[in-house]
């Protein structure tokens, strides 16, 4: 028995569990297989343009009526400083010439762009039965939009002031992302990377400070987590690296075996100029992990688009984000329809098991 | 209903929960209010103060009705070994041995019957304790207050499960201060909890009246790790270790100018040395871990003991949804 049932009411899916939105490893197929599989399917749209969001969302509800929950971010975009981007460039030069790029190449920038306008108008359009916000949340009249919309919000938080403030500014779930999460962290009330506490100190203390339903993301990956995560007053849990080397990810088969083999990560700022926790890759060994000049969010990404798509051309992840959190050693090759059911079931032995 | 497991059976216990040793402030009037509510006190032996040691190991054999265990800083202990033999002239059921290698104590740690103890951070460690006879592993997260490393309790709680395979019982250390943390750490594996910060804010800890009321009014978020003042006090550990403690004016001063600080240690140390024995705290180090948050009184060892494990049993029998019902 499920000890706490508000999340399945709102979500209306068989299990509180709910995949990460991992941008980059998740397209409708994945989320079709969770949903199919009795969680919260979530596509990050954070990377995609309006029209891919539509198309994908469309192929998900051609194959699935389940509840779906997209996925935006709410950073706010900084112009590029012409003067750290060419240190930025020049400093990657080596790379560059390595591979046999030409490192003044024009380039497309990196395409995270936040939720705006043009969003909120899909949103109205398709009316997911959730949305989840990074990074804060839309500015009012935006939010105001996706709630009339019908849309149950959820947002993350990195810290309990973060939570609270969610709250007050009309989140209706917390997800309370502890510094074990692969990824993004979601920090917008602070930069201080060191003081995200761990998911299990996280969550009771948000648990506390909130009235809506918490739950909880970072290093759960098994039943014992979940059930763990419960125990601690989490409605229902996030997972996201423990689907990343289910066939029906995007992860990339270097990618894949990388995550497969290396069971130690680090947060770092080198990849996209924002702190998000993965496996070291060459470029984090070599000019990271934390570099406090790395061009800001999303721009430091941008010259890495084209040495990632020539070093794995190779079989080399040298460039490539291998996001993934503190359990990338609890990672599953089991197809991810699969995988919800197998993870409550596992939550709900060991919770019968342990009162006797 | 008592939570039976590996741990009690083995300690011969009636909660699994342990005190931490924490220095200073796990003396033997917190070791044995833990142990007579059925918990099980470590003193806290901390770098090895002969005196210290042999006036609280004589108390305890007064005020402690059920077995205790004695802890101390394995580097530190490596410099004045004979410290164990006092320990263990208390007859203690356990010694416990955190950061560094156990192997060299635990053949006198056996000969005397004792259970040995050893706190781990990672797998190696965890393995060269096991090869040292460790009877309990301890696996202690960031979370926790005071000294360790890097990886969170819900990462290397399973990790040094699975790696332990039954073989002994592993107890769950940093982040909890509750009943719902307890509940959480059976649920992921562990056969107990060891708490430091939430027995430091209790009425027989031996650390200063204003270190508990910090440690009261502190929010989720006030506690920072590194070696801020492991330098200002010139104790700077081997890797990898460094120390959770409150952040302060002085952590404030300092975080983010490490190097600076190490330019500066000398008059550093000196203003510094100066404030702990003033028991200023602005300046000195509050120990405590990232479950501070969920600390706001200061009540009797055995009303934590007993809070501790009517919770968990309620939570685990299904009976209290922790997520509505502790607020209370």
């Amino acid at each position: 028995m499920w000890p706490d049932r508000r999340l399945q009411d709102l979500f209306k899916t068989e299990f509180p569990i709910v995949l990460a939105p991992m941008a980059g490893a998740i397209d409708a197929d994945l989320v079709i297989a969770v949903a199919e599989g009795g969680g919260l399917g979530s596509l990050p749209c954070a990377m995609l343009t309006v029209e891919k969001a539509r198309e994908q969302i469309n192929i998900i509800r051609q194959r699935v009526s389940a509840p779906i929950n997209m996925n935006f971010a709410c950073h706010k975009m900084i112009d590029p400083d012409p003067v750290r981007e060419a240190k930025w460039r020049e400093r990657l030069a080596p790379y560059y010439e390595e591979l046999g790029l030409d490192p003044a190449a024009p380039i497309d920038a990196a395409n995270r762009a936040p939720f705006d306008e043009a969003m909120c108008e899909l949103v109205e359009e398709l009316k997911p039965d959730i949305v989840s916000f990074f990074y804060g949340l839309p500015g009012p009249a935006l939010l105001a939009r996706v709630k009339a919309a019908g849309c149950v919000v959820m947002a993350s938080a990195t810290t309990v002031r973060e939570a609270i403030w969610l709250e007050e500014n009309g989140a209706d779930i917390i997800i309370a992302q502890g510094a074990e999460a692969g990824g993004h962290r979601s920090m917008f009330l602070t930069d201080n990377i060191t003081g995200q506490p761990g998911t299990f100190a996280l969550v009771p203390q948000v648990v506390d400070a909130v009235k809506v339903p918490v739950i909880a993301a970072g290093g759960i990956a098994d039943g014992r987590g979940i059930a763990a995560a419960l125990a601690l007053g989490a409605a229902g849990v996030q997972v996201g690296t423990a689907y990343l080397r289910c066939p029906e990810s995007k992860v990339s088969a270097p990618a894949r075996a990388a995550l497969a083999h290396d069971d130690s990560t680090v947060i770092t700022n080198v990849m996209t100029g924002r702190p998000a926790r993965g496996v070291k890759n060459r470029v984090m060994r070599e000019v990271g992990p934390i570099l406090p000049d790395a061009p800001a969010f999303p721009h430091a990404a941008t010259a890495f688009a084209p040495l990632k798509a020539a070093a794995e051309k190779l079989g080399k992840v040298d460039f490539t984000n291998l996001w993934a959190g503190q359990a990338v050693r609890l990672g599953r090759e089991m197809p991810a329809t699969e995988l919800p059911r197998a993870l409550a079931g596992a939550a709900l032995a060991r919770m019968s098991k342990l009162a006797g | 209903m008592p939570i039976n497991t590996a741990l009690t059976g083995l300690l011969g216990v009636k909660h699994p929960i342990l005190l931490a040793p924490m220095d200073v402030v796990s003396g033997a009037r917190l070791t044995s209010a833990v142990s007579n509510a059925g918990g099980f006190g470590i003193l806290g032996g901390g770098y090895g103060d002969r005196g210290w040691l042999e006036r609280e190991t004589a108390k305890l054999k007064e005020v402690a009705s059920a077995p205790v265990g004695i802890g101390f800083i394995t580097w530190s202990l490596a410099k004045q070994p004979e410290l164990l033999d006092v320990a263990l002239s208390a007859q203690p059921r356990a010694i416990m041995l955190s950061f560094g290698d156990p192997r060299p104590f635990a053949p006198r740690i056996k000969d005397a019957r004792a259970l040995l103890i050893c706190q781990v951070q990672d797998e190696d460690m965890a393995r060269e304790a096991l090869d040292a006879g460790a009877d309990i592993l301890v696996a202690q997260g960031t979370e926790a207050g005071g000294h360790g490393a890097a990886r969170t309790t819900l990462d290397i709680v399973p990790a040094i499960v699975d790696l332990a395979a039954g073989r002994v019982p592993v107890v769950a250390a940093g982040g909890i201060a509750d009943g719902r943390g307890l509940a959480a750490m059976m649920m992921l594996g562990a056969s107990g909890v060891l708490l430091g910060t939430r027995f430091y804010a209790s009425q027989e800890a031996d650390g200063a009246e204003e270190a508990k009321t910090r440690i009261c009014a502190a929010k989720s978020g006030s506690t920072t790790r590194g070696i801020i003042f492991d330098m200002s006090r010139n104790n700077v550990w081997p890797a990898p270790f460094n120390g959770r403690c409150l952040i302060n004016d002085h952590a404030r001063r300092w975080m983010g100018r490490e190097i600076e600080l190490l330019q500066n240690m000398k008059s550093v140390a000196v203003e510094y040395a100066a404030a702990r024995t003033a028991g200023n705290f602005d300046v000195a180090a509050v120990i405590a871990g990232e479950a501070v948050g969920l600390i706001h009184d200061i009540p009797k060892a055995a009303e934590i003991v007993d809070r501790l494990v009517t919770e968990a049993d309620q939570i685990m029998l299904g009976r209290r949804n922790s997520a509505t019902a502790l607020r209370a």
